[in-house]
């Protein structure tokens, strides 16, 4: 029996509370199955999107002013609410907020922003205090504490490459791109781990991880074989059906990651932003409601960023490399918050947006509440960002 | 492994020039390779696809105007046509007796990126291809210069999108951080301003060009430099900067030989390459002359190109560019195609659980074209397996036919293993046993067998 199933069974025998521990009391009230596995999926927005139209200051004018041709008018938003509003695409994400499931954190950024994509999405990746160059991910520093030794499944990126963020001393996460390519095993004889050579130490890992991997995640999908939700068709909604699927069928990962390139919008930026927004809020709509039928949404906290938010002013079509932007935080229990202030359009810096909320307090927050982790061990000494959980 | 098959690998994509190395001595065979003629005869692809301003914007009216179903026929047709474009350039890989220059055509065009996600004149992509092929060997000043002023570039960084009454940094930027000179060797207010000095650079007819009206004439302060710069200009302050070299020198040394290049590698060299006001050629003769003796291999992963062209000449099968050219996107080294600027990543990043699975599956089904659950593979795989099943491919694996197990292996390891220390060894030797008859029934059966392990082994993955 898994805890899932047992923690059901407690509930329904008991007639509700008495048996569960206290940190759960206040989620059994809500009538909802708890399995204490929680797990943080990461959404990236490559190429810095555009805060601005996707989360609207609509009652600012200075936002109608410095982006004539772009704007998204009055008429086009929806749920405006308290100043703010959603690109139209983003009909899941207004009632996700509607129920209360969506916090949303303004202005998230760091101080002396880069705006050269790779850069800054290694520092986001990377986390590093002053902006040194680091060789290790965040979330590859936090397994390789978190875990106790090399544990293949424990972070899964879905994705055709690598990502920096997973990077730590041991290989504890599995990049995927098709995970039914695991069940094709005919495992890799690689048992003979430290080499001298760094690079043919990387591969063997590699190659021990896909053994080690595979059993795993060949239980978790067989253990969701008849149990498929509708997404629609698009890359993303693919890899989060994937996700869910994973989660479901207990693979017990701490992290998922996954990414969607396209919001590099220099140009054109109307017609392609709006396309890509209704690809994320479908695909992020379709991942909602299917951990929310499956009583799951309390333990999977969705977190949705991008390396940058992009300038004030638009530059005809479209709008360069900017700085601070919105980060949405859907489930895992969260309170369904605006937090902070709306964007400040006078106060800039070089025509770009001055950060409020700094990343790593995020990071710091998510760790902390959904992991029960100490950031500092990590060297994120930024306090815990207050109000998400 | 045998020094020239490992610079045979790095130089080319297969073992086929060990002999020619051997031969010349690794000095010649560079001369040979910079002096090798090359095929500049335009390609069929050409006369497909339109080259004149106004027969693009017709293409582009016409997806436009088109219904649901029209704009379906024509983009397979233009899928079609990059398809050609692709396997074009990959049998010019293949089939060059000295594939150095596209070897570094490869590289500039993983330096210079113009990928065809966001450049979609077929035309323009094939020009900045032509150009860097002429100028693989040139001067990277020269070619730096030329490059700003091809169609393909001016599309894919927006600086076409770049004038004086709204100036886009795209270019700007990545030419610093890119092209040139790397992070944190400029400052922000470069970036801003050499947008000035290349807005009104547009594209044009054959090549990009200012268009006055779109121009900033003013001076302004680019790394040190003062005035109204232009892009030739700006190109020449960049060349004066200290920082110049290293970039560019310690790619090249990544793309061939390091995938950590040591500090003090990247910085001889790259002195050097400053020497010879930033001619390629004697830069590529010192490093390779000069690394050669060296004992290097096994510092490197494979790109999914060496990989795939090594192993299919290795069992002397060529399966046909539409199959290649489908793995390579698959193993994400797709060519034109890059997923942004930056370019391919190299090393490591080849390597993930999801690329390395593959190359395995490849390996089993060129190897063993049997136990296969096809239900797992995708659709090129399954095609390669028809195809070896249905004999159209022929696999045939070279091994010493009168020979013993010892020899065989000793072959195979100085073929294909950058290393083989003892406990490899008994290993190799537990597949193919001592007392292993070569004229036996079955025999190829076995020697297969120890093959096909050696290709899954992590060892073959570096050269």
């Amino acid at each position: 029996m898994n805890r899932r199933n047992f923690l059901s069974l407690t509930g329904t025998l008991t007639g509700g509370t008495l048996l569960l521990p206290n940190f759960l009391h206040s989620f059994s009230k809500q009538n909802t199955i708890i399995n204490p596995n929680q797990c943080l999926v990461f959404l990236q927005l490559n190429g810095g999107n555009d805060g601005l139209n996707t989360y609207i200051p609509f009652e600012n004018e200075l936002y109608y002013k410095a982006r004539p041709t772009i704007a998204l008018s009055k008429s086009e938003i929806i749920a405006g609410n308290n100043g703010m509003a959603f690109h139209p695409s983003l009909i899941d994400f207004a009632k996700i907020q509607q129920n209360g499931d969506l916090t949303i954190v303004q202005n998230v950024g760091y101080q002396n922003p880069v705006r050269s994509h790779f850069r800054s999405q290694e520092i986001w990746q990377t986390a590093p205090q002053r902006q040194e160059y680091l060789t290790s991910g965040w979330l590859g520093r936090f397994l390789d504490i978190h875990c106790k030794g090399h544990t293949p499944t424990a972070g899964i990126n879905l994705d055709a490459y690598d990502n920096f963020a997973f990077l730590g001393k041991e290989p504890n996460s599995l990049t995927i791109n098709d995970p039914r390519r695991f069940s094709s095993i005919e495992s890799i004889e690689s048992k003979r781990i430290v080499s001298t050579n760094p690079q043919l130490d990387f591969v063997r890992k590699v190659a021990n991880s896909i053994s080690e991997g595979t059993l795993e995640i060949q239980k978790a999908i067989a253990n969701t074989k008849d149990n498929d939700f509708l997404y629609p068709k698009s890359e993303l909604s693919g890899r989060l059906k994937w996700i869910s699927k994973l989660i479901k069928g207990n693979l017990n990962s701490n992290v998922y990651y996954t990414s969607m390139n396209g919001f590099d919008t220099h140009e054109g930026q109307r017609g392609t932003h709006s396309t890509k927004l209704l690809e994320v809020n479908n695909a992020v709509g379709a991942f909602y409601n299917d951990l929310k039928e499956a009583k799951l949404l309390e333990n999977v906290t969705l977190v949705v960023f991008s390396e940058f938010g992009r300038r004030v002013a638009e530059n005809g079509g479209g709008t360069d490399h900017g700085t601070a932007a919105p980060m949405f935080i859907i489930g895992g229990n969260n309170k369904g918050k605006v937090i902070g202030n709306n964007p400040n359009l006078v106060d800039l810096d070089e025509g770009d947006l001055k950060y409020e909320i700094d990343f790593r307090s995020v990071y710091a927050s998510l760790l902390n509440t959904k992991m029960n982790f100490d950031a500092t061990k990590i060297g994120i000494i930024n306090k815990p960002l207050n109000g998400i959980f | 492994m045998d020094n020239t098959i490992l610079w045979s690998l790095r130089l080319g994509y297969s073992s086929k020039q060990a002999n020619l190395i051997e031969k010349k001595g690794i000095k010649s065979f560079l001369e040979a390779s910079f002096d090798a003629s090359y095929d500049q005869s335009p390609p069929n692809f050409l006369e497909k696809i339109p080259k004149s301003s106004i027969d693009i914007k017709a293409l582009v009216a016409k997806k436009r105007n088109a219904n649901l179903e029209e704009r379906k026929i024509t983009n397979v047709e233009q899928d079609a046509i990059g398809e050609e474009m692709q396997i074009w350039w990959l049998e010019k890989m293949t089939n060059n007796q000295y594939p150095l220059r596209e070897k570094m055509t490869c590289f500039w065009h993983n330096h210079f990126v113009a990928s065809n996600r966001v450049v979609k004149v077929f035309y323009w992509i094939y020009q900045h291809n032509s150009m860097l092929r002429e100028n693989a060997f040139g001067n990277y000043r020269t070619l730096t210069k030329a490059i700003l002023k091809t169609n393909a570039i001016v599309e894919y960084l927006d600086n076409n999108r770049n004038i004086n009454s709204k100036l886009n940094e795209n270019l700007s930027r990545e030419l610093l951080e890119l092209f040139t000179l790397g992070y944190g060797n400029y400052t922000e207010n470069d970036i801003k301003n050499g947008a000035k000095g290349l807005a009104g650079l547009r594209i044009g007819e054959e090549n990009a060009a200012y268009v006055s009206k779109f121009e900033v004439n003013e001076s302004f302060e680019y790394l040190g430099k003062k005035g109204n710069l232009k892009v030739d200009e700006m190109v020449d302050a960049i060349f004066d900067h200290p920082k110049i070299p290293f970039l560019i020198t310690e790619k090249i040394l990544k793309w061939f030989i390091y995938d950590n290049p040591p500090k003090e590698l990247v910085d001889y060299y790259g002195k050097y390459f400053k020497t010879v006001d930033f001619e390629i050629k004697p830069l590529l003769i010192k490093i390779f002359t000069e690394e050669f003796p060296k004992k290097t291999a096994g510092s490197k992963i494979k790109d999914p190109m060496v990989f795939l062209l090594q192993v299919f000449d290795e069992v002397a099968i060529k399966p046909d560019g539409t199959l290649i050219n489908k793995l390579l996107l698959q193993q994400g080294m797709s060519l034109y195609n890059q997923v942004n600027v930056k370019g391919w990543e190299g090393g490591r990043a080849w390597v993930n659980t999801q690329t390395l699975l593959q190359r395995n599956t490849i390996v089993d089904v060129v190897c063993t074209s049997k136990n296969f659950v096809k239900r797992r593979m995708n659709l090129e795989e399954k095609k390669l397996l028809e195809n070896i099943k249905n004999d159209t491919l022929k696999v045939n694996i070279k091994w010493l036919k009168n020979s013993n197990a010892k020899s065989i292996i000793n072959d195979f390891a100085s073929r294909l293993l950058f290393d083989t220390d003892e406990k490899l060894k008994k290993d190799l030797d537990a597949i193919l046993k001592y007392d292993f008859d070569p004229n036996s029934d079955g025999s190829d059966f076995s020697v297969i067998r120890l093959y096909n392990s050696i290709l899954k082994l992590p060892e073959f993955q570096l050269i």
